[in-house]
């Protein structure tokens, strides 16, 4: 506590590294860019799927959705044909209440942390997420059933257990900044950098990594699996800008985080959109987030559309 | 953007230095003409002073004459009355007026006069002119004495009225004044030797009657001072020590050499004063003085009219835009994040209730045991609003049981726990709980910490008595909190924690 009193640098510190502070998000980027009328559109999981469908983005397949509690005992045949499937809230945040199940029985199913769970307990989880238990503001909720996620074999080295993922910030329809977490032992497999995932900054242009934290400090390797953090390359890189840079266009959002997996089969996937993404990527990229958002506002073309913009991003920043 | 940001501000900077304007007006307002102050001073000194008129009739028609408080801005007369049965009562600028038919029996008859708010006044009453010079008549032996008695007090110091007070008071007294006045006047004498010695030096002087405040003090003789008439104004002086200016307990009745009282139809006439001190509330008095002020109607429409019971849930409001404050400060400027946005701010008001240590150690047991049940809880797999409600009802049991255990072992920290929100407990016991499950004992052991730690510091503001007082009495302020509040709604500056978590950022750039 006192060691990290100790580290307070000055205001005019950060400023200086461009350091994009909450305050200011709130203030200048979120009010101004993101219309609140917007937010529903990326706060229900169904709805950003069914916008993305039409825009052409890959998202998780739609299994399908739980509303009303006495839905609630036919999970097992919705999911029929399906080998392995998630369930998670439609307004869920932070990964929270989201369960995969990767193999199971009419009684008996496997979690992806290999915990066996009864059919109760998975109908308890449904009915936790209807009840609002995961949503934002506690809420009553619908449960969402989709696909599996295929975790590719690309990233098997950085990751302990769970899924890592790619945040792309997205702002007016420009990639701004980019980073990948990736799960530890310490996180319980979960990608939450204030848990202790892995932070990885990723160059916007080349899909690199350039640096890498974890608790708020720089690493070199992952934890668990002892790689080396800075061979790491995004492979479909563009197709994750896409993917992000579409999200623009299918939400009007002046500023969103784009959150995206790459599936073994069928490539880079939109796992969800934020429409209040969050500060810790600046940490991650070891640099701040302001002055790359107001060259973007100010030196930016305008009226573009996302081929065109993705030209122009991966153009200036190959220069 | 920049643009709109500017003149958000800009409005809301006018609002806040309006409302800053208005706040100081009226404070000046309020403690001009209703007697407010800053410190919590809960209780305003009443005088009373009585005159108590005795007399055996002489059969004619009987009229009594008691000289009335004068008029002065030092003291505010809250009331007036009189006690004299079948006595017709005439109030004229400086004198009671009793009159009735003849009577055969002894009279007493009362005037009684309740004052407050005693001021120094600077003891200067501004006068157009001096009154006539009355020159003593004295023989030519007295005068010689008298301008013996003049020599030998220009000797002295102060000025020529107090060298004559200090000369006629000196002990052993100086040969000369024994010559001139007795032993053992008694104040009217001292005072109108003072008077006639002046005069033989051409200076106007005057007797000044009054009485001087003391708590249970009953006198047949009223007080007396003197005023000269010095550089076109009279100056009031103590006829002992010489001491310039009026003291702030003395009550002038009287100027001149008039009598006290005069009772016409009777005989054997004594008069007896009598002084009482009580104590009233401040803001009870308010109303009063607004009235004296001619501003009773802002007074009527004012918070301070309304019935007690009001007033005190008022007195409580008043004091959460100040905790408001405190609340926006920790989160946006600050940056600690608590549990729920305004929880802090309650248990800090369940706090003031209870008393600090107390409260605390109560508040720590509810959120302990409530923890350890909803633990239990969590095995049976209930939906979300049927459990939160299970802890609702848990929390309300462990208070029972704590206000039980407290009353019966006489531990007045657990019969604190009463004074707890339920609702707000409830919750606080459940997200800690869910993030136990989720993210760990330490971080929700932090949540709780990070709650209580600004729920302390909110606390150590709103528990301060000249907070509270100053928030109730000059509830403008909550104004000026209100316009503070929404400009910090527009501060885009880092967080002092942003300082801590943004630090690998800043150095790297060195």
């Amino acid at each position: 506590m006192f060691e990290r009193l100790k580290s307070m640098v000055r205001p005019s510190a950060l400023r200086a590294a461009g350091v994009l502070g909450m305050n200011a998000r709130n203030y200048d980027i979120i009010a101004q860019n993101n219309q609140r009328s917007l937010y529903p559109l990326v706060d229900d999981k169904v709805q950003t799927k069914g916008l993305a469908n039409k825009i052409g983005i890959n998202t998780p397949r739609l299994i399908g959705v739980i509303e009303v509690q006495n839905k609630v005992d036919s999970f097992l045949e919705l999911v029929k044909g399906f080998d392995e499937f998630v369930i998670k809230p439609a307004h869920g945040s932070g990964g929270k209440g989201v369960l995969v199940i990767k193999k199971y029985t009419d009684k008996e199913f496997v979690t992806a942390s290999e915990k066996v769970l009864n059919y109760n307990e998975v109908y308890q989880h449904i009915s936790n997420i209807l009840s609002g238990l995961y949503s934002l503001g506690g809420r009553y909720d619908v449960a969402v059933l989709e696909e599996m996620v295929h975790f590719s074999n690309q990233f098997q080295d950085y990751s302990f257990q769970g899924i890592p993922d790619v945040r792309v910030i997205v702002y007016q329809g420009f990639p701004a900044m980019a980073m990948m977490r990736l799960a530890t032992r310490e996180s319980g497999g979960r990608a939450n950098l204030h848990q202790g995932a892995v932070g990885v900054g990723i160059d916007i242009k080349t899909g690199k990594a350039i640096a890498a934290v974890q608790h708020n400090r720089p690493v070199k390797f992952h934890p668990d699996t002892k790689a080396d953090l800075m061979n790491l390359q995004v492979p479909f890189w563009r197709e994750h800008l896409e993917i992000a840079v579409k999200g623009y266009d299918m939400t009007g959002l002046g500023y969103l985080g784009a959150d995206i997996v790459l599936d073994k089969f069928r490539g880079p996937m939109m796992l969800e959109l934020n429409a209040r993404p969050g500060l810790a990527i600046q940490i991650a990229n070891g640099r701040g987030m302001r002055d790359v958002l107001e060259n973007i506002k100010n030196n930016y073309p305008k009226g573009l559309n996302f081929e065109q913009r993705l030209d122009y991003v991966l153009d200036v920043a190959k220069a | 953007m920049l643009q709109k940001l500017k003149s958000v501000r800009f409005v809301l900077t006018i609002g806040l230095v309006l409302s800053i304007l208005f706040a100081g007006i009226s404070a000046y307002y309020k403690i001009r003409y209703w007697g407010f102050s800053f410190a919590p001073k809960k209780k305003t000194a009443v005088w009373t002073v009585e005159a108590h008129v005795a007399f055996e009739p002489t059969g004619d028609p009987i009229k009594v004459v008691i000289t009335r408080p004068t008029p002065s801005k030092d003291f505010k007369v809250l009331d007036e009355d009189t006690v004299a049965p079948k006595y017709t009562v005439n109030m004229t600028k400086d004198k009671v007026v009793l009159t009735t038919k003849p009577k055969t029996k002894h009279q007493d008859v009362y005037y009684r006069v309740l004052m407050y708010d005693n001021v120094d006044s600077n003891g200067k009453t501004p006068a157009a002119r001096a009154d006539k010079i009355v020159r003593p008549v004295l023989s030519e032996q007295e005068t010689n004495v008298a301008m013996e008695v003049l020599e030998t007090a220009s000797k002295l110091e102060g000025d020529a009225v107090q060298q004559v007070i200090f000369l006629l008071n000196q002990t052993p007294p100086d040969q000369t004044v024994q010559a001139f006045m007795p032993e053992r006047s008694t104040n009217k004498e001292t005072a109108q030797a003072i008077i006639d010695l002046l005069a033989l030096k051409n200076v106007s002087a005057r007797m000044v009657r009054g009485i001087k405040l003391q708590e249970e003090k009953k006198t047949f003789v009223p007080d007396v001072m003197i005023e000269a008439y010095i550089d076109k104004m009279w100056k009031i002086y103590d006829i002992k020590t010489g001491k310039k200016g009026l003291p702030s307990s003395f009550v002038v009745f009287q100027r001149g050499a008039d009598s006290m009282f005069d009772v016409t139809g009777g005989e054997n006439s004594s008069i007896k004063y009598s002084v009482m001190k009580s104590l009233r509330s401040s803001f009870k008095m308010a109303g009063h003085r607004a009235k004296l002020a001619n501003q009773q109607t802002s007074f009527g429409y004012s918070i301070y009219n309304l019935p007690v019971n009001q007033q005190n849930a008022l007195k409580w409001l008043m004091i959460f835009p100040l905790a408001i404050l405190v609340v926006v400060l920790m989160r946006n400027v600050i940056g600690i994040s608590t549990m729920g946005t305004f929880t802090p701010m309650l248990i800090a008001m369940s706090l003031v209730e209870t008393g600090f240590w107390a409260g605390l150690v109560c508040f720590a047991l509810i959120i302990g045991m409530g923890v350890a049940i909803r633990a239990g809880l969590s095995k049976l797999n209930l939906l979300l609003v049927p459990r939160i409600s299970a802890v609702v009802i848990f929390v309300i049991l462990i208070m029972q049981f704590l206000a039980i255990i407290g009353y019966n072992w006489n531990w007045s920290i657990a019969s604190s726990a009463l004074f707890f929100p339920i609702i707000i407990t409830a919750w606080i016991i459940e997200r800690a709980s869910i993030t136990w499950e989720e993210e760990g004992a330490k971080n929700a052991m932090k949540q709780i910490v990070y709650s209580v730690l600004v729920a302390i510091i909110t606390y150590f503001v709103i528990v301060n008595e000249y907070i509270r007082h100053i928030m109730f009495a000059f509830d403008e302020l909550n104004l000026v909190i209100l316009f503070v509040v929404m400009l910090l709604g527009t501060y885009t500056g880092y967080r002092v924690t942003e300082l801590m978590r943004f630090a690998p950022l800043a150095k790297k750039e060195k």
